[in-house]
């Protein structure tokens, strides 16, 4: 036995170092695991990886453009704005020649970025494509290029179409950032607020994080009773409660939306209540829909089941005999409830907590409905960036803002709970 | 039933829809949609290989399928807007010349394009990808129950809350109110584009019109709720789709009138996909559904207005043209009378401003 011990290398039977064998061993354990999950791994590589990349790719990306304006950027780069008031006869020429000679696609994709910098380019681009073709067509190639665009459109003869050219002169760029924050590029590149009556994102992020918070808030205040009572009344009970709870689960949210409308519009049965019972006036009825109040309302009723279904996985575990031994020692019922009962359901509320907050940042259907003048979030933004403006660069970087902002929640939530502290069931 | 047959009822359940050679038309669903079978494929030479898909407006999943070189809708129902950056941008094909070689000429030999500018429209890019539908139009309409006295008939009265106390149902986005306010200003209806294309401060002026009505607003935000809350009564008018008007009166029994002055007339394109599976198919279908005939038959179903002028004399010469014996005209928006109190919507300006406008009108409801 000693000499075994005294050995510098184990071995195994067959002579081979034990390090080694092992090794060898959990190499083939290792390979195996790693089949079995890849799947899996190719699952969320193709499904959330490859469009979370796509999406912050295109959040920065302007390459199309500067395809198709190589020339006609890089003259303009050459531009100096303190000597010229308008650039100098070579990026006229460019832009002449890349629109008379471009592909007609790419300059029409070209073109719906270029609204973004500024309204107007599209039809301005489009009509001096015409005078441009004509021109070509009559094999008539002007001797003076600016005079020639100028006289086609006498916009060219505008600084500001100018000046927002240089949001697009680069390949890469955080306008889109910045547009998502309300600002915007000045003549010389730097960051400006936007227009004052076109602020409308920072606001709708602060609504967006203000609502989530609140709901997330009442859903708790509203669950807490209701996932307790279930988790302690006998079964026959509890699982009707518990059908109370499930059945608007499983109903349409469209559904329930338009009911809660039903519900809160002004000749509404809410209304109609509180004026029978003299509590308000006929003329002074609650606005409780289409606004803020709505959003918030028909959210915290449509994300409570996310909040009631985890408190109760875990509620239903804590076992009955340790609020019975808290006051068998001396405690109050409330002393027993906060020191013993409270911190054992945390798991449940900060696992019903993030489930309802994270749903209710990119809640999109019910606020767009019940909304009306002041009660939409951010994602009616990114919807209608996507599908009616086309304008997938600023969706993105709302998308990414979006990501970013779930991510601090998250690393705030950890440092401040713990992320080992959450329990589905 | 044997596993065999079971296995073959579930692989075909699945399967059914790739493996029909059928043109695939991406619509916006509901009546709308419903009518297009009745009036365009129902009458088609083959109506089952004709297939109507819902979906909810906009470019983002037809640049998504001609991007990703997966296309599956042959056609697709767009807004004007739309038909024309769809077609700058290749995400339509341009098929002018099958446009004017096959599509269906009026009873005076009509080409489409001419059907079109007889009705107050003007040539955009979207013409050469795409065939006329239907106009649809932003109207104003009221319960007459609920006015006993004088009733509104303007836009003005509209916009004004002293004369007609009570609140107004408008919608969450710009366009059709923004146009509307210049009427209520002063603006002839049919110079209102020309304005707000040429007039510097025209926005300007239109929301400073907006505001005297600011307070009295409940905004909507779906097709359904302007009908809702009149008939509630939670507003005293609303603007609303023509079309949702038409079908509450001609088919719920409703009696609500129209304020056709400033009513902001809209269009509605069929464009083909680039890259559709069914290209020559669907050619023939865009000929078919774009026929005068067609577009008179499309009334019958709902009371959007052909877009070729020819449609409009057939329903005039057929009437009760509606199911039941029921006039449709009252409920056409394009008759000549009311083309010269309305807006022909310009949606060059809009693709060009639609943007900017829609972040400022937000800006202006949350305010």
């Amino acid at each position: 036995m000693e000499d075994c011990i005294s050995t510098s290398a184990l071995l195994t039977t067959d002579g081979v170092p034990l390090k080694q064998s092992l090794k060898k061993a959990e190499r083939k354990n290792k390979l195996r695991a790693f089949l079995l999950v890849f799947p899996l791994l190719l699952f969320i590589i193709v499904t959330f990886v490859m469009p979370i990349g796509d999406m912050l790719f295109r959040s920065v990306d302007d390459s199309q453009i500067n395809g198709v304006f190589s020339n006609t950027f890089n003259e303009y780069k050459k531009w100096d704005k303190e000597k010229d008031v308008l650039p100098p006869d070579e990026v006229y020429k460019a832009l002449f020649e890349e629109l008379a000679y471009g592909e007609k696609i790419q300059i029409g994709r070209a073109l719906t970025r270029m609204n973004y910098s500024k309204s107007g380019w599209k039809s301005l681009i489009k009509t001096t494509s015409r005078e441009i073709k004509k021109a070509v067509k009559k094999d008539e190639l002007p001797k003076n290029y600016k005079e020639f665009l100028i006289s086609a459109n006498d916009k060219w003869a505008d600084p500001t179409f100018w000046y927002a050219m240089g949001q697009m002169v680069n390949n890469t760029t955080p306008i889109y950032y910045w547009n998502a924050l309300d600002r915007t590029y000045d003549q010389d590149q730097n960051v400006v607020m936007q227009d004052e009556k076109r602020r409308i994102y920072i606001k709708t992020w602060i609504k967006t994080l203000k609502i989530s918070v609140y709901v997330t808030i009442f859903c708790l205040i509203l669950g807490f009773p209701v996932a307790h009572l279930l988790a302690n009344l006998p079964l026959r009970y509890s699982n009707l409660l518990m059908i109370f709870v499930l059945l608007p689960f499983w109903t349409s949210l469209l559904v329930r939306t338009t009911a809660w409308i039903v519900m809160l519009q002004q000749n509404g049965v809410i209304n109609g209540i509180l004026v029978w019972l003299g509590i308000l006036s006929d003329d002074g009825r609650l606005q409780l829909v289409y606004n803020e109040t709505g959003t918030l309302i028909a959210m915290t009723q449509i994300l409570l089941p996310f909040m009631i279904l985890p408190l109760y996985s875990v509620m239903r575990v804590i076992p009955k005999s340790h609020m019975r031994a808290a006051q068998n020692l001396g405690a109050k019922p409330a002393t027993a409830f906060w020191r013993v009962y409270l911190p054992q359901t945390i798991p449940g509320m900060s696992a019903g907590g993030l489930l309802v907050f994270v749903l209710a940042i990119g809640y999109f259907i019910t606020p767009e409905l019940v909304g009306g003048k002041d009660g939409k979030l951010i994602g009616h933004w990114i919807a209608y960036h996507l599908k009616t403006t086309l304008n997938w660069g600023l969706c993105a970087a709302l998308g990414a803002i979006l990501l970013g902002v779930m991510l601090i929640f998250y690393w705030l939530y950890n440092k401040i709970v713990g992320i080992d502290n959450i329990k589905l069931g | 039933m044997s596993k065999f047959t079971k296995a073959f009822l579930f692989a075909s359940i699945i399967f059914a829809p790739f493996v029909a050679n059928a043109v695939t038309v991406a619509s916006w669903g509901g009546a709308y949609t419903e009518s297009q079978k009745k009036a365009y494929a129902d009458t088609y030479s083959d109506p089952s290989s004709i297939i109507f898909e819902n979906y909810n407006g906009g470019l983002g999943e037809t640049r998504a399928q001609v991007e990703s070189g997966n296309v599956t809708w042959d056609l697709v129902d767009v807004l004007p807007a739309d038909a024309i950056t769809g077609c700058d941008e290749g995400l339509f094909e341009d098929i002018s010349d099958e446009i004017a070689s096959m599509g269906v000429p009026g009873p005076n030999g009509e080409s489409i394009a001419e059907d079109m500018e007889n009705n107050g429209l003007n040539y955009h890019s979207g013409w050469d990808c795409c065939v006329p539908q239907i106009f649809w139009t932003y109207v104003v309409f009221y319960d007459p129950d609920a006015f006993p006295g004088e009733k509104p008939d303007s836009m003005a009265d509209f916009f004004d809350v002293e004369k007609f106390p009570g609140k107004r149902g408008i919608h969450t986005w710009a366009d059709g109110i923004i146009q509307k306010a210049l009427v209520a200003d002063g603006v002839e209806p049919n110079a209102v584009p020309t304005v707000f294309a040429n007039q510097t401060g025209a926005i300007d002026r239109a929301f400073e019109v907006m505001d005297k009505i600011k307070d009295h607003v409940v905004f909507w935000s779906a097709g359904s709720q302007p009908l809702e809350l009149v008939k509630s009564g939670e507003v005293i008018m609303a603007v609303a789709y023509n079309g949702r008007v038409g079908a509450a009166n001609l088919a719920e029994g409703e009696n609500f009138e129209y304020i056709w002055e400033g009513q902001v007339l809209d269009q509605e394109y069929l464009c083909l996909t680039t890259g559709a599976p069914n290209r020559d198919a669907a050619i023939d279908f865009m000929m078919h559904a774009s026929s005068p005939e067609s577009q008179a038959e499309q009334a019958k179903y709902i009371t959007y207005g052909p877009m070729r002028a020819s449609g409009i004399p057939i329903i005039e010469a057929n009437e009760p043209w509606g199911p039941g014996g029921v006039d449709i005209m009252p409920h056409m928006p394009n008759t000549p009378e009311r083309l010269k109190v309305s807006i022909v919507n310009d949606p060059q300006w809009w693709s060009d401003n639609g943007a900017e406008i829609s972040e400022r009108y937000s800006a202006w409801m949350g305010n």
